[in-house]
């Protein structure tokens, strides 16, 4: 690898000390059944259609246009929007301005450190981002700019992705883009015959590989649905894993469901915004 | 390429009659070309010709360590490479986006144990396993990229050939690995669940599969739908449209009918697909 | 109207304001603005701090991993301290690599922990020559509201002294390393250095600037104090500054120091 001058740069290898913790030798499937019961409550008391707790503000970054910051229970987003400006690079006329996203983790925010430069899962949430943003906002309402959308994730603790959708559509409200609707994205884990709403970073992880195989069900896997609430579109669908069809038919539906939920949270947040700036006018 | 409004909707009536503009049905693909085994110093290698679309796929194997978290697996990493013949498009780095995009939707899709079972490829736990690079380079650009690539993949991998390992001797840090040097003894990779990515767009009311160039500028969004074995193991929505739950799924079904069709036709060919001296065009 | 006079003639709207011996935002020249520090709110870090200087907030995490120390410092650790300024917490910044102000910020902070000596680099090492405990520490800006680096410091100090590392049993002769996760300590934090930034604006000096402050002033300096003790002052260039200017700015942070220091404290017992 290339020496990054611009950094102060540390030893060339160095190993997570976590690796060397006493081994854990329990199976995945008596680590998921610690997790999830087989009632289906989770570990954290929560049932499988539960969000978790949704803390969400406007305004955090003063120097942007709009910024909002999300956290659901740890998991940590801020994003923000800055004004329009001229594509850069760009020599022809297009007749809709265009959104550039960034989905960033921060060094610390894993339980592996990340580097500084995106890597490919970042670009590809960042591109994702964008998908899901792009049928939200009106974009022919500023032709040949592009608007500038920064999402950095402080501590992730889970559905990381779709906490900077919901959150990324929050701030471009708050920056006074013109939008069609507003968004909200709901990540969902799947494991055999669990689905879980809103996963922590363990459930995720835990349902990155079949689990339940001797029991002839290896359906498994991630899907991220984006939802704009009053139009009933999704503006953006993302699954890995291994799920069939009649999983993933009820899986949209709770999806679908679960989007709805946290729509009522963003209005509030919204509103609260709008009173607030209100009553400082007539300050 | 720009149509008018009178072109776009003699496009969409066509799909409605399900009579496209070039003749075919809504859930046909245009004809392919499948070559394999045509890079001779790659391990396995396979051309796919889809209309105008033109993929070639070369696949490398090394010995690696495997990555500390997982010491029972082996490697899987995707390369593309767009080239910039193939569209005026990738001069520069106009096609950097494109190939991140598209290698990182074939890692989700073999991501799953189910799809790719990464632990033959390990030779001994933690210590060494084969990585296998996949290196795909587009020639050629004519609509239809991921579903291209897909197949060229998978009959690229279906075509590879790993090194029989004769023995593995460990002497405290040294491994010492015997490879068998008979050419022919080696063993070839379970590919059945390499996933198929099929693109399923909305015109009008109705899926299409395989769009041509005049097609994709009459739809507004698109799924890359990839399955394996009867399921799905990734699925992406691409373009800047936005789609009904009910639609949604409805090219969900879609995409999985035709996948598994274009599945099964693909291992047909894959084994009657014999070595043969007068071989079609490309590169001979 | 004084929005639009303040950008139509930026320099001559603060000019009026000091002449009444006041800043825009209310403050008098030597006074500061509120200091916010929050502790161990990333439990993926293994220390962490959010510090927040009037509107400027930093975010400061501390990875810790395990290398192999330097051939000419064999019973050393590291510690390496990284300021990003992402394009988030300004329409300055686009998206690259670091720019010249975050490399700027960096090496001072880097330069301000080697000088005060907080942290015996030795006491990182576990074993001479074979293991030591490399340090990330990742500060990153949200908000970038002036005075950078008071901010960064004591983010960086706050998530330092927040750091409990698990011990490791190592066996040299085998190579044979065992976390116990259980079992943690803190870091052997010696002082809480901290800095100050003053901005020169034609011949008056105005304490903690903000970013609008800093664009309009003529001359930036920053004291970083360890105690009573200065272990760095940085004045890049820009307009001259008399000795008592410079004495009074010192004496200020010394002032300003002790308050921090009983910030930074008061938030760490709040935490245990």
């Amino acid at each position: 690898m290339p020496i990054d001058h611009k950094r102060i740069n540390g030893p060339e290898i160095t190993i997570p000390y976590q690796l060397f913790d006493k081994l854990n030798t329990k199976s995945g499937k008596s680590q998921f059944k610690d997790f999830v019961k087989s009632n289906g409550v989770r570990i954290d008391g929560r049932s499988a259609n539960d969000h978790r707790k949704i803390f969400l503000k406007t305004g955090v970054v003063s120097q942007a246009k709009g910024s909002a910051y999300i956290e659901l229970d740890k998991t940590k987003v801020i994003v923000s929007v800055f004004n329009p400006r001229e594509i850069p690079n760009k020599s022809e006329y297009s007749s809709k301005g265009e959104i550039y996203c960034e989905f960033k983790y921060a060094p610390f925010s894993c339980h592996k450190r990340r580097l500084h430069q995106q890597d490919p899962e970042e670009l590809q949430y960042s591109a994702i981002m964008k998908q899901a943003l792009e049928s939200a906002v009106s974009r022919h309402e500023f032709p040949n700019f592009q608007v500038d959308i920064y999402a950095l994730v402080l501590h992730n603790d889970g559905a990381a992705l779709s906490a900077a959708i919901t959150v990324a559509g929050v701030a471009l409200a708050h920056a006074g883009i013109p939008m069609y609707d507003l968004i909200t994205s709901v990540t969902l884990a799947v494991q055999g015959e669990f689905v879980l709403v809103d996963p922590n970073l363990e459930e995720e992880r835990l349902c990155q590989v079949p689990l339940f195989k001797d029991e002839q069900n290896t359906n498994h896997g991630i899907v991220v649905l984006s939802m704009l609430a009053t139009h009933e579109q999704v503006s953006q669908f993302y699954q890995t894993g291994n799920l069939a069809m009649d999983n993933l038919t009820s899986a949209i539906e709770t999806l679908t469901n679960a989007a709805k939920d946290i729509v009522v949270l963003v209005k509030k947040c919204l509103v609260r915004h709008v009173i607030k700036s209100a009553r400082n006018v007539e300050d | 390429m720009a149509l008018c409004e009178a072109e776009k909707t003699f496009v969409l009536h066509g799909v409605e009659e399900n009579f496209r503009i070039d003749g075919r049905e809504r859930e046909d693909y245009r004809p392919m070309e499948l070559e394999t085994n045509i890079v001779s110093h790659a391990f396995g290698s396979a051309r796919l010709r889809l209309a105008n679309t033109d993929v070639l796929v070369a696949v490398k194997i090394e010995v690696d360590v495997p990555y500390p978290e997982r010491p029972r697996e082996g490697k899987l990493e995707f390369f593309v490479d767009c080239s910039a013949n193939a569209t005026p498009d990738f001069e520069g780095r106009g096609g950097e986006d494109l190939a991140v995009e598209i290698s990182n939707s074939l890692a989700g899709a073999y991501r799953s144990p189910e799809v790719f079972d990464l632990t033959k490829l390990c030779i001994l736990k933690g210590r060494k396993c084969w990585k296998i690079f996949v290196d795909i380079l587009l020639l050629e650009c004519g609509g239809n990229l991921y579903d291209a690539v897909s197949i060229a993949v998978k009959a690229a991998l279906w075509d590879t050939r790993i090194p029989l390992v004769k023995s593995v001797t460990v002497d405290g840090n040294n491994i010492d690995m015997e490879v068998s040097e008979e050419l022919h003894d080696c063993q070839k990779l379970d590919v059945t669940g390499a996933p198929i990515m099929v693109t399923v767009c909305k015109i009008g009311e109705q899926c299409i599969v395989d769009p041509s160039a005049a097609e994709e500028l009459c739809s507004v969004g698109a799924l890359v739908i990839s399955v394996s074995r009867n399921k799905f193991s990734t699925i992406l929505q691409t373009g800047s449209g936005s789609l009904h739950p009910q639609t949604l799924l409805e090219c969900l079904q879609t995409g999985h009918k035709v996948a598994q069709r274009l599945h099964d036709a693909l291992i047909e060919t894959l084994v009657d697909i014999k070595p043969s001296e007068n071989s079609v065009g490309f590169l001979r | 109207m004084s929005e639009q006079y303040k950008i139509l003639h930026p320099v001559k709207y603060y000019r009026d304001y000091l002449a009444h011996n006041i800043r825009p935002d209310g403050r008098e020249f030597d006074k500061y603005r509120p200091i916010v520090v929050n502790l161990g709110s990333i439990s993926t870090a293994d220390g962490s701090a959010i510090a927040k200087v009037g509107r400027t907030t930093v975010v400061c995490g501390i990875k810790a991993e395990l290398c192999q120390s330097k051939a000419e410092a064999a019973n050393e650790g590291f510690l390496i301290p990284n300021v990003e300024l992402p394009p988030l917490c300004s329409s300055k910044f686009r998206p690259g690599p670091p720019t010249e102000q975050a490399q700027v910020a960096t090496q001072l902070v880097a330069d301000i922990l080697k000088n005060s000596e907080c942290l015996d680099l030795k006491s990182l090492c576990i074993f001479p020559d074979k293991l030591a405990w490399c340090l990330f520490a990742d500060l990153i800006c949200l908000d970038l509201d002036g005075s950078l680096i008071d901010a960064c410091m004591i983010a960086l100090m706050a998530a330092l002294k927040s750091v409990r590392l698990p011990v490791i049993d190592y066996d040299p002769a085998l190579d044979n390393k065992q976390a116990n996760l259980e079992h943690r300590k803190p870091l052997n934090i010696t002082n809480i250095p901290s800095s100050t930034t003053f901005a020169k604006f034609d011949d008056k000096i105005v304490m903690d600037p903000t970013v609008d402050e800093e664009d309009l002033s003529t001359a930036l300096i920053t004291i970083a104090l360890r105690k009573n003790e200065l272990c760095f002052v940085h004045k890049p260039g820009g307009a001259s500054v008399t000795d008592e200017q410079l004495l009074k700015c010192i004496d200020e942070s010394q002032k300003r120091a002790i308050v921090i220091e009983g910030i930074v404290e008061t938030a760490l017992r709040s935490l245990q």
